[in-house]
């Protein structure tokens, strides 16, 4: 924590001032538990209200697991990208959320900060992003994952994509004030309060079909390139409509966990045990519905 | 979990299954009553085993089975729910329904499960499918597998058939000729689901009626969290060939 929030404090282009780090643990209805310090600096471009460049990582196990073996990889994959990375997890129902606006890559090594969560972060879902190559700093609170409570659980969110059509989009109940605000945090909007209002108009309709109707009115109303990963403590959702997701099963331990990731080329040395799932098409899309250490269903839009 | 005390609405001998998600229950903790001298009932109260373990389980889910023998004796070994490990992973099965057709199926994996029931050789039937799917080399989702096994379950061997199949992260509900009752955000219970097969439900709270639809062989649920995550219709074959790699995602030989 003190290594981490020292590289922080070093870091960055004339820091203007401090936003309050939240350390308590999430509490119902309470902000997810955030570590580090963030610095707000110069206004947004375009490029950093969306996350063209973005990678994501997840992993979903049976059992609590570290993802030591693969997030090295991951970093060094997405090395190019300076903007940020985060590792969101769930313990004990709780949602934990590590971020920094620092670049994953420094010099010749991963982030310090980074290693050190590889190894110690232990949980049965784990979700990381590395934010792409973006001048400027980012505004910690852009970076993902992040999380929000509906339907009784904390979910976390990591979204890759482009969309500008999406930032118009008004949330009856926004989860980030800020006058620029990101494609992600728009699009965590939609699909949370389309699938609230999915479930009002049938309470016993199931998460996978309000979740897909929301999904086709985001592409519908607001076309352009989504892919994000949305889980609670038990169930991971992964949507796209372009791109690709990597999807890696141990051989040597199956049943055990189930790795995914954007990056192109596999994680492992044993690339030809990765499986794409890739979608062409923007105007559908796929889900996937994913628990513990298996890929349950496959639904296209 | 659902205490016992809702189960006096259940006729004498009926058979029953339920299960809760959320932070209440457990697969692995249902296996209990083991003694075919136990009824459910003693003296006009639920067995005292059965209470005990209503109120001390606690897990993210969990199985209850109430036998009413239509295949097989009245034995220990034909308790539900059943246990076998297959897809790396530890599974439990409870079910009813009278399905004689699959009590001849010979299951070439081991261990077979000592009860002579339809229900186990139900459970192996399924065990079997998966072992096989995990060898093929493409990866098919478990829905696949699971779909393509009762159609040919179902086809093979026609009966009656209304299981639970839970590795205790998630629970697959299917049945072919009754209904499933569903409860989410109970009195009692607010962040769980509840199931049962039980037609009146077990509390006179407004549970959701959810039946076959025409011209389908069955109906598949999956629980997950205390949430209803999928509902799926099991459509007669042809619809469910063996899967191919036509059908799925093509491994890609990635170059690292």
């Amino acid at each position: 924590m003190q290594n981490l929030c020292r590289t922080l404090l070093g870091a960055g282009a004339a820091p203007a001032r401090p936003k309050t780090a939240l350390l308590t643990p999430l509490a119902s209805g309470a902000a997810p538990r955030v570590r580090c310090v963030a610095w707000e600096t110069a206004p947004l471009t375009w490029k950093d209200r969306s996350c063209p460049m973005c990678e994501l990582f997840a992993i979903s196990a049976g059992q609590d697991c570290t993802a030591c073996k693969y997030l090295p990889h991951f970093a060094e994959k997405s090395r190019n990208n300076l903007s940020g990375w985060g590792i969101g997890f769930f313990r004990d129902g709780q949602v934990l959320i590590e971020k920094s606006s620092e670049s994953i890559y420094a010099g010749e090594q991963v982030h310090d900060g980074f290693l050190r969560l590889t190894r110690v972060v232990d949980s049965r879902l784990i979700i990381s992003q590395v934010c792409g190559p973006q001048t400027g700093q980012r505004k910690e609170s852009l970076l993902l994952p992040r999380s929000d409570q509906f339907f009784h659980h904390h979910w976390l969110f990591s979204f890759r994509g482009d969309s500008r059509k999406v930032i118009a989009y008004q949330s009856p109940r926004p989860i980030m004030p800020e006058v620029l605000s990101s494609a992600a945090g728009r699009v965590l909007e939609f699909i949370r309060d389309g699938m609230e209002a999915e479930m009002q108009v049938w309470p016993g309709q199931n998460l996978y079909q309000a979740l897909a109707l929301t999904c086709k009115r985001l592409i519908t109303d607001y076309p352009g390139d989504y892919l994000f990963f949305l889980a609670n403590e038990t169930v991971l959702f992964v949507f796209l409509n372009h791109g690709e997701v990597l999807l890696y099963q141990p051989p040597e331990a199956r049943g055990e966990a189930l790795v995914l990731t954007t990056v192109s080329g596999s994680l492992t040395g044993d690339p030809e045990h990765w499986q794409a799932f890739a979608n062409a098409d923007r105007s559908r899309g796929q889900i996937l519905i994913i628990s513990g250490a298996d890929l349950l269903y496959q639904g296209h839009l | 979990m659902t205490p016992p005390v809702s189960c006096p609405c259940l006729p004498p001998g009926a058979a029953a299954t339920f299960t809760a998600g959320g932070s209440v229950s457990s697969a692995a903790a249902s296996r209990w009553w083991r003694s075919p001298q136990n009824r459910f009932y003693r003296d006009g109260r639920p067995h005292d085993s059965f209470q005990c373990l209503a109120r001390v389980v606690a897990k993210p889910i969990i199985l209850a089975h109430i036998r009413y023998r239509s295949s097989g004796k009245v034995d220990e070994c034909h308790a539900h729910p059943f246990s076998l490990d297959f897809w790396g992973q530890s599974w439990l099965f409870a079910h009813n329904g009278e399905a004689g057709a699959i009590e001849s199926y010979r299951s070439r994996q081991t261990p077979l499960l000592e009860a002579d029931s339809d229900s186990a050789r139900t459970f192996e039937f399924l065990r079997d499918q998966f072992a096989e799917a995990a060898s093929r080399p493409t990866h098919p989702t478990f829905l696949q597998i699971l779909q393509e096994a009762l159609a040919g379950l179902i086809r093979q061997y026609p009966g009656e058939y209304n299981f639970l199949l839970s590795n205790g992260r998630f629970l697959w509900a299917f049945t072919n000729h009754r209904q499933f009752l569903l409860l989410k955000g109970s009195r009692q219970l607010e962040d769980a689901l509840l199931l049962t097969t039980i037609e009146e439900g077990l509390s006179p709270e407004d549970w959701r009626t959810i039946s076959l639809r025409e011209g389908t062989w069955g109906k598949i649920l999956l629980v997950a969290g205390g949430d209803l995550v999928l509902e799926e219709d099991l459509w007669p074959l042809p619809a469910y060939p063996a899967i191919s790699g036509q059908d799925l995602p093509s491994r890609q030989s990635l170059s690292n």
